[in-house]
């Protein structure tokens, strides 16, 4: 019997799981690392321990889940988070910690090319919204505020990269998490000269460009020993987190959209043409030559909600966050829907899709004497999926969506699923399985196999498990508040870039 | 109860309390210029508040001690007031003898029946939570109060109690800093503040137990927390820190590699080599090889 592994390195943990080749899990286990924030916009992590850690639980797994059943593993298939970015040296050894997608540092650097006559050639050839996240203005800082480092440096690679690396010796990037960037031409399907160039850099300082259903090389012969893995054992360069969780949430060519809420979130849609946004709001990420993910990432989510449980929820009686947040949704439903004209902008850190405003903060507005805590708990919520909407609203004006597949552990909670349906005003799908990075990774093996003719076949294979329909009524209300949150969202900008250069 | 104070030498009641230096009870009822100046403590001191309200400066940090707030200062931290004034209140204080290891380990003689390991585990987390003001703790008010009731009674089996009861304060105190460290809503806060202490100290002999106690869980609990925060036991979670800084460490050839393995907690280099090669599938000699290159 086959089975096919997938490892997603995620933003704190690694998750990896194993499925027989009818995508049904045998096991899955995860391992957290931590995330270093020496300095205000640092955010750091240890490569070794990403990579110990990813070896640890891979090894675990197989020993406890996948040897003692004498499966024999075909493919091993990556994922990881976007947009990390970590300079080795000709060795390839690390040149301290890696900038996660959250590390920004390089807000200067953002604001020079946003401001700058390059803005709009480089988004039309990227396909990138330009943003302190992107590696290619991370390495723009390095080459200016740590010059000892940007001139060592052999290679700039991913987490991903250099966790492959490790394992195989080689040095690869798959186009859809090289697009995460803001360095590949996606029209071209090459590395940008003028984002290069930007960022200081010649092509060999980068790792060798593949599409997603590349082999990254043989694992090496004491990784096969310690596994106890063959050496046909394919290991696949797989993608991002971001076009996998849309892969296994099943929409494929069509007109729906997924939303996906962790503790961050992101609506994206699916299809084989760039959506050219002239305010350069959305991404465009290649995933083969004619299919791109588009959408755009909001850093609210499940972590507001979850910063609003800490700082708000009783804890008198329960005993841990779960149980809080869980007594905060029981009383959010005692609410009806607008929360009393209670509005939340939940921009407590800053915000990327729609407004993409690092500067932005939060906001209850409209707070009147009959107010109590619990519309405080609703409007929250409310907020939180606000920003979802106006996100859908900006990919409507490019793609028609008629229905949603909701994933993350955020928007599956189905409080939060029916809202979602209410604001969109179509119906939300939430599929069967939660870990929809790893479905989608193990999508993307399972084609690379032979098994599903394609990418849209495969897609195809995910159930729903249940649909929740949308309420006119609820909707209209919704829309109503909404007109306000969207045009306080546009007009405080300056008032946001002043309280902000006072905290 | 009086004002009194008890002196080692000088009082009775502590001829047979060795260890015991000073103990008592002040009210006093007017500001007192230059009555509270910054002294290196030697030992251990335990001030807590009866009445009133003082500043007191614990090793360089400011704090306002109120009626139950006890504050403990360590071996070789200074503590007095900044401007070296005793302000109105009264309060109460227990001077004891103690010794300092390197590594922030306190000594105790023989009169504690404490544990070599529990003193460990107090010393470690009394030090990394140091300076120590616990707010509103009338527990230790209480324990205070019996050791000196018992010291003037000398009523059968007092000799026990105070000794007993001077443990007893350093454990109230230790678990009561774990308690006010963390109040159980925020493990993933209190994760990274472990996270961080481990990494300030790997080559300690880190236990499960010190590292419960260090987040104020019991350590069924803790078990339970830090599996399913990380997927791994809070020993193995230890072991993935330690093999990702002896890596940094291997590929860096200029360090012997014992010393990595000592300076990364692993108690020989054999321990260290077979943890390595389990995780890794090479020895470290083996690791270091296929990543240095000769220039």
């Amino acid at each position: 019997m086959k089975c096919i592994i997938t490892i997603e390195l995620g933003t704190n943990a690694v998750r990896i799981f194993a499925f027989d080749l009818n995508g049904i899990t045998i096991g899955s286990m995860k391992g957290y690392y931590p995330t270093f924030h020496s300095q205000p916009d640092y955010s750091e992590q240890d490569p070794e321990q990403v990579f110990i850690t990813m070896l640890y639980v891979l090894k675990n797994l197989l020993n406890e889940k996948v040897h003692p059943k004498k499966y024999k593993v075909a493919s091993v298939c990556f994922s990881s988070s976007m947009h990390s970015t970590l300079a080795v040296d000709k060795h390839g050894i690390p040149l301290g910690n890696a900038f996660t997608w959250a590390d920004n540092r390089a807000k200067k650097e953002a604001i020079e090319i946003k401001e700058s006559s390059l803005a709009d050639a480089m988004y039309n050839s990227t396909g990138t919204p330009l943003h302190p996240m992107s590696p290619m203005l991370k390495i723009a800082w390095m080459k200016k505020n740590d010059k000892q480092k940007f001139q060592q440096t052999g290679k700039f690679l991913s987490i991903k990269s250099y966790v492959v690396h490790q394992l195989t010796g080689e040095y690869m990037i798959d186009y859809s998490l090289a697009c995460a960037s803001g360095m590949l031409n996606i029209r071209k399907i090459a590395w940008e000269p003028e984002a290069l160039n930007f960022a200081g850099i010649t092509s060999d300082k980068l790792p060798q460009l593949v599409p997603v259903f590349a082999t990254a090389g043989t694992l090496k012969k004491a990784y096969q020993n310690s596994f106890g893995l063959s050496a046909d054992t394919k290991i696949l360069i797989g993608s991002s987190d971001g076009c996998m969780a849309t892969l296994g949430a099943g929409i494929w060519n069509s007109d729906m959209a997924t939303i996906t809420i962790e503790d961050s979130s992101a609506v994206r849609v699916v299809g084989n043409k760039i959506l050219h946004d002239e305010k350069k709001r959305i991404f465009n990420y290649l995933l083969t030559e004619d299919c791109f993910v588009s959408g755009g990432p909001s850093n609210s989510g499940g972590g507001t909600f979850e910063w609003f449980a800490k700082q708000f929820g009783d804890f008198t009686t329960a005993y841990d966050i779960e149980t809080c947040m869980n007594s905060l949704l029981q009383e959010a439903t005692k609410i009806s829907t607008g929360s009393g004209g209670l509005l939340f902008l939940p921009y407590l850190l800053g915000e990327r899709a729609p407004i993409w405003n690092p500067d932005a903060r939060g906001m209850y507005f409209g707070i009147n004497i009959k107010h109590e805590r619990q519309h405080f708990i609703r409007a929250t919520i409310e907020g939180i999926l606000y920003e979802m909407y106006s996100i859908g609203k900006m990919l409507s004006e490019h793609k028609n969506i008629s229905a949603l597949s909701a994933n993350g552990s955020f928007a599956s909670i189905p409080f939060c699923t029916q809202i979602l349906a209410d604001m969109f005003n179509i119906p939300v799908h939430v599929t069967s399985n939660a870990n929809s990075v790893s479905i989608g990774a193990f999508l993307l093996a399972a084609t690379e196999m032979g098994i599903f003719k394609s990418l849209d076949e495969a897609a195809g294979q995910i159930e729903i498990a249940q649909s929740y329909s949308p309420a006119e009524n609820d909707h209209k209300t919704y829309m109503k508040y909404f007109e306000i949150f969207e045009s306080l969202s546009n007009k405080l900008g300056d008032e946001f870039a002043r309280i902000t250069e006072l905290q | 109860m009086n004002q009194f104070v008890l002196t080692q030498g000088s009082s009775d009641e502590l001829r047979l309390f060795p260890h015991i230096i000073e103990s008592g009870i002040v009210k006093n009822s007017s500001v007192n210029l230059n009555a509270f100046p910054k002294i290196a403590v030697s030992g251990v001191k335990f001030f807590y508040v009866l009445d009133g309200k003082f500043q007191v400066n614990i090793h360089r940090a400011a704090f306002t001690l109120y009626p139950g707030d006890i504050a403990l200062v360590l071996p070789g931290q200074e503590f007095g007031s900044s401007n070296e004034v005793l302000e109105i209140g009264s309060f109460t204080w227990l001077h004891i003898e103690a010794g300092r290891q390197e590594k922030d380990e306190i000594i105790l003689d023989k009169w504690s029946s404490l544990s070599g390991n529990e003193i460990i585990a107090i010393s470690k987390i009394l030090f990394l939570s140091s300076p120590v003001v616990i707010t509103k703790f009338n527990e230790a008010g209480k324990i205070l109060k019996c050791i000196q009731q018992e010291l003037f009674s000398q009523e059968i089996g007092f000799y026990a109690r105070v000794n007993y009861q001077i443990d007893e304060l350093f454990i109230q105190i230790t678990r009561g800093l774990a308690r006010q460290n963390n109040p159980g809503r925020d493990f993933a806060k209190t994760f990274i503040k472990l996270e961080e202490a481990l990494r300030v100290d790997l080559s300690h002999q880190w236990t499960v137990d010190a590292m419960a106690a260090l987040v104020g869980l019991g350590n069924t609990l803790f078990n339970e927390k830090v599996k399913s925060y990380t997927g791994f036991s809070p020993l193995n979670y230890l072991i993935n820190i330690r093999i990702s800084e002896a890596i940094k460490l291997l590929k860096n050839k200029n360090i012997p590699i014992t010393e990595i393995a000592l300076d990364t907690g692993f108690y020989s280099s054999q321990h260290f080599s077979t943890t390595f090669k389990k995780l890794t599938g090479f020895t470290p000699g083996e690791f270091r090889k296929n990543n240095s290159y000769t220039e």
